[in-house]
């Protein structure tokens, strides 16, 4: 059953709208100025999804509106990220370079000294699909199955991509770390 | 009893709290007679509470909001262009002479408005390079269309038509969800050699697409209108060979209006 979301006029509802999506207005924020990584885009981004999610919540079948949202959020930041950055030359991620060193060592050499601006750093650092997946799982608490849904890939995939963007990030924290010892 | 290797892959999603009970038995089972597990999960706590405690979490600024809801507030009172004709009386359609006219007033308004939308092809492109990177290709991988198309069914208020042309060169490899002209749209994936063609459709809305080829870097999209359906083919395969592909996907495609 297609729930209508407009008022009589045809108009979409409005207030219906902003009541179940204005709540997740700072996740949306959230995501969007780590991928984008200034203020200004960040924002732009963020109108224009909801926005966008506005004209499509007739079509919007109740349930997750969270991970409805962050679907069309993550679009709009994708193609941003494409004009912003169409002069550099495009690396084509692939999950298999991005491996990291061995786990134990890792391990070894990770001390806990790591603070808000050096997580900072190594955060910025990662692969657009990296940051995104931690930034979705440990900063707003998305579920597998949600992240599986905004991000359109199969579950195990978010759980391959997310212990591989863990590695990474610790991979760059010691790195960090290294750098500041010398 | 769960193995290491299986053991060792499955601790972030035990720490997440995403293992169902059964598995979370077994790991704990293993857990508890292996030191090297126990480290790692300590490890693998200690950084994402370290991530949780220490990461700046960006919050929107008040200004964003009072942004938002003037722009969602003069979007609400623009007239909603699309349906337009939802108001025309019924009177008026039912007078022979000045239906015509409205049938005529019609077509013309249809023809000028199925000029290409550009923005739509973009969108199409980008989502086409977006699905190249990562592994954000395929959600369902298969080379038989009866599974890429079952696939779909409770993910989409449509079932989509997925034609077969593995015979002509350009053999299907699978579906994925993706989201174009504001909605959720299958997007089926062939491959010609290394090249891949993302086959985006959904249900027409007012506006028809015109046949018409649209070329950026490199990309070509090409959109249709059939059966009440949208069709949006995008690919950097040469334009040859595109159209090619279009003109098996038309050809194929069977005429049937949804709900027949």
């Amino acid at each position: 059953m297609v729930e209508q979301h407009r008022d009589v006029g045809g108009n979409p509802d409005r207030s219906g709208f902003e009541q179940v999506f204005l709540p997740h207005l700072d996740a949306a924020y959230n995501l969007a100025r780590w991928l984008l990584r200034n203020d200004q885009d960040a924002e732009d981004a963020v109108q224009e999804a909801y926005m966008r999610a506005y004209k499509a919540f007739a079509r919007f079948r109740g349930g997750d509106g969270k991970a409805w949202f962050m679907t069309i959020l993550r679009n709009v930041c994708y193609t941003m990220i494409k004009k912003l950055r169409s002069h550099e030359t495009p690396e084509p991620f692939d999950e298999e370079i991005h491996q990291t060193m061995g786990e134990s060592e890792m391990q070894e050499a990770f001390r806990q000294k790591a603070n808000a601006e050096s997580l900072h750093g190594a955060l910025e650092k990662l692969p657009d699909e990296f940051r995104e997946i931690i930034v979705l799982h440990d900063l707003e608490g998305l579920a597998y199955k949600e992240i599986a849904a905004v991000a359109g890939i199969p579950i195990g995939t978010v759980m391959s991509r997310l212990a591989r963007a863990r590695a990474r990030l610790r991979t760059e924290l010691v790195a960090a770390q290294a750098r500041e010892a010398l | 009893m769960m193995n290491h290797d299986e053991a060792a892959r499955l601790l972030g999603p035990y720490q997440d709290g995403e293992l169902d009970l059964t598995t979370c038995v077994r790991l704990e089972e293993h857990l508890a007679g292996c030191p090297l597990c126990q480290q790692k999960l300590a490890g693998e706590r200690e950084l994402t509470e370290l991530i949780g405690a220490e990461t700046p979490r960006f919050t929107a600024s008040p200004f964003l909001k009072t942004r938002i809801q003037a722009a969602l507030r003069s979007e609400s009172a623009a007239p909603e262009t699309m349906h337009w004709w939802k108001q025309l009386s019924p009177a008026w359609l039912s007078s022979g002479l000045a239906g015509a006219a409205v049938v005529l007033v019609l077509l013309a308004i249809g023809l000028s408005s199925m000029a290409g939308i550009p923005e739509l092809d973009q969108d199409a492109i980008a989502n086409h390079v977006r699905s190249l990177q990562a592994s954000h290709l395929m959600d369902v991988v298969s080379t038989d269309q009866h599974t890429v198309k079952p696939w779909f069914a409770g993910k989409l208020d449509y079932s989509p038509q997925v034609v077969d042309l593995g015979l002509s060169g350009y053999p299907l490899i699978g579906g994925r969800l993706d989201v174009l002209d504001h909605r959720d749209v299958a997007a089926i994936i062939y491959q010609r050699r290394k090249h891949y063609i993302n086959l985006f459709i959904w249900p027409a809305g007012a506006h028809a697409l015109r046949d018409r080829l649209y070329n950026q870097n490199g990309y070509h999209a090409l959109g249709w209108t059939r059966s009440g359906m949208n069709y949006l083919a995008v690919s950097e395969l040469g334009e040859k060979e595109f159209r090619d592909f279009v003109t098996m996907v038309q050809d194929q495609t069977v005429d049937t209006r949804p709900g027949e």
